[in-house]
């Protein structure tokens, strides 16, 4: 982060915007002075905040691992003001970086542990960088178990990379659609009623959930049915965003800030909210 | 003995001052005292109950350039905006003072918000002891007082024709006009003494009442028009903006209100808090559980602008009161 003057973004250059799904891009981004390029480490989990200049900025998470390049890579879904004007830039244009921010998995704490990773929709971006983090630190995890659902197969926001995900060893990958296509072999059904199909044990596991509202609400439920504890169930939480810094009052729920508190949370944290979403 | 001013000489202290550098006193403007950058001593208000703005506009304006995108030659450049200027500002009084230094708290916390950093560390600030408390004043029960130094570099108290000057930073010393201060035996009358309110474990109370109907039926009347936070010396929410002109480009930062519709409305639509009745509880607990959970003590100075300008008499002193009454209710 620009610690001398918090609110002026590093400037970058986006490289490339590729399509993941109908209306979510990949945007790849540079930093374009090289010490700060060198200094932004990250950690899954972590998010920056995104400037298209004249438009607006706006808070997403980061997609990539630092430790692989100094490229970061975010995946935006065109759904507002700002994700509008991204999707619309041209590579070679210059955007605006501020971050990183916000805290991240505790993924050195999970070693040992079985993960299952259960996403749904535009929810998976964050849980990315964790599934990539594990399967490159294959030794110091248990079996990785990923279910991501999406509304139509078109939706699935990481597709080229699933038979990486499938066929690394120890892990299994289970993709889901609410509806599926001419093309769809796989299955169709909501994410909630996948892991009670499949039963994934709580014994020495850990479960990162992402996705929308409702398909979180039901994933608890049936996590909680198998046995996982409230300590065993981690999420990222989204709130509307300005500064980033704990300063602009947008995101708090109860004293905790989202932006500086989070945007990780186990079940445990958030249930402890006095305002609960 | 103390070191006094009279009236006549604070004025031309005042003269001087303005002649130096930027001057942001109360003074009147069509039949309302606001603080306003003044260029002739004259027209400074000495005798008020309390402005109709807090001064915090000053540190933390309306809406305010955090940056400014320049472009040459294809290439951009981002150009951070600066405050060159030193300012008095003066007249302020201590619940005032006290709630610019709430708004420290925040603000001012690692990383430090750079703009507003530099608004605090280039501004002198002249209170003045209040000599009367206004009907909607409390600002006792909320961890201050009508003549409490603390939080001004200089304090003035008002004795018949002249003030009694308390210097109280070294910032403050250095300003004072030793041509123009006398030593005296006189003492300061004693301070006037504000309502007081039960804050006395308010924040322990708070925690209980949260699911209380108690606030979406005090919503009912609610006309969300956002004018507690526009008055309030403590409200800090900020959007932040671009705004594009003549191809210039500006990043703009500007006071929002969590009792606003959009406050926290994400992009797609879905909305954390989306009643009224959420939103208007947020508020009081932003100041009355939140804050002083987070930084040790009330977000509230009781200045009782709030409720002197509420349309529709939404009273925190009477909110206070109830929330009281509901958690002795509780414990029964």
């Amino acid at each position: 982060m620009n610690a001398e003057n918090p609110f002026i973004p590093y400037l970058a250059t986006l490289l490339t915007t590729a399509d993941l799904t109908p209306d979510t891009k990949l945007l790849t981004v540079e930093l374009d002075d090289p010490d700060v390029r060198d200094r932004f480490d990250y950690q899954p989990g972590q998010f920056a905040i995104l400037s298209a200049f004249g438009v607006g900025e706006a808070p997403f998470c980061l997609v990539s691992v630092s430790y692989r390049g100094r490229q970061l890579e975010f995946a935006v879904r065109r759904i507002g003001t700002v994700t509008n004007a991204l999707h619309d830039l041209e590579p070679g244009v210059k955007v605006g970086v501020r971050g990183p921010f916000g805290n991240y998995f505790p993924l050195e704490q999970y070693k040992g542990s079985n993960i299952i990773i259960i996403g749904g929709g535009i929810g998976m971006a964050p849980l990315r960088p964790v599934v990539n983090f594990i399967l490159d630190h294959r030794a110091d995890y248990g079996d990785l178990l990923i279910i991501n659902g999406a509304r139509t197969p078109q939706d699935l926001v990481f597709a080229p990379e699933f038979d990486t995900w499938a066929q690394a060893p120890g892990s299994r990958l289970e993709l889901t659609v609410d509806r599926g296509d001419a093309g769809w072999t796989g299955r169709e059904a909501l994410v909630p009623d996948v892991v009670k199909e499949l039963k994934p044990s709580a014994e020495n596991a850990i479960a990162i959930t992402c996705g929308p509202p409702i398909m979180i609400r039901f994933t608890l439920i049936r996590l909680k049915e198998l046995g996982f504890t409230d300590s065993q169930i981690a999420t990222t939480l989204e709130m509307k965003m300005k500064c980033g810094l704990g300063k602009c009052a947008r995101c708090n729920v109860g004293d905790t800030y989202i932006c500086q508190d989070g945007p990780v949370f186990t079940l445990e944290q958030i249930s402890k909210f006095i305002e609960q979403f | 003995m103390t070191q006094i001013i009279s009236r006549q000489d604070l004025l031309s202290w005042l003269e001087r001052l303005i002649g130096e550098r930027i001057v942001i006193a109360p003074a009147q403007s069509n039949g309302l005292v606001l603080f306003q950058r003044v260029s002739r001593a004259e027209d400074i208000v000495l005798d008020f109950d309390n402005t109709v703005l807090s001064p915090k506009e000053s540190f933390l304006p309306l809406s305010e350039v955090l940056f400014t995108v320049a472009k040459e030659n294809g290439d951009i450049k981002l150009m951070p905006a600066t405050v060159a200027e030193e300012m008095v500002l003066f007249g302020l009084h201590p619940c005032d003072a006290k709630g610019m230094a709430v708004i420290d708290q925040p603000l001012l916390a690692a990383p430090a918000d750079d703009l507003y950093q530099q608004h605090r560390a280039r501004t002198t600030l002249i209170g003045l002891a209040c000599s009367q408390a206004g009907p909607e004043c409390f600002c006792t029960s909320m961890g201050t007082a009508p003549d409490d130094p603390s939080n001004l570099d200089i304090l003035l108290t008002r004795v018949n024709d002249s003030y009694i000057v308390q210097a109280t930073t070294e910032k403050g010393k250095a300003l004072l006009p030793s041509d123009l201060i006398a030593q005296s035996e006189v003492t300061a009358p004693p301070p006037p003494s504000p309502q007081a309110v039960p804050t006395e474990g308010i924040v322990e109370v708070m925690r209980g009442a949260f699911e209380s109907p108690y606030w979406s039926r005090l919503a009912d009347r609610c006309l969300h028009c956002n004018l507690c936070a526009y008055v309030c010396p403590t409200c800090y929410c900020f959007d932040i903006r671009d705004y594009v002109d003549e191809g210039g480009i500006e990043r703009v930062r500007s006071w929002e209100s969590c009792q606003s519709p959009g406050f926290t409305r994400l992009a797609g639509g879905y909305d954390p808090r989306p009643t009224k009745g959420a939103r208007l509880r947020q508020r009081f607990y932003h100041k009355l559980s939140y804050f002083p959970e987070h930084f040790g003590h009330l977000g509230c100075v009781g200045c009782g602008r709030c409720v002197r300008y509420c349309p529709v008499n939404i009273d925190i002193r009477e909110i206070i009161n109830d929330i009281q009454k509901l958690g002795a209710q509780s414990e029964c």
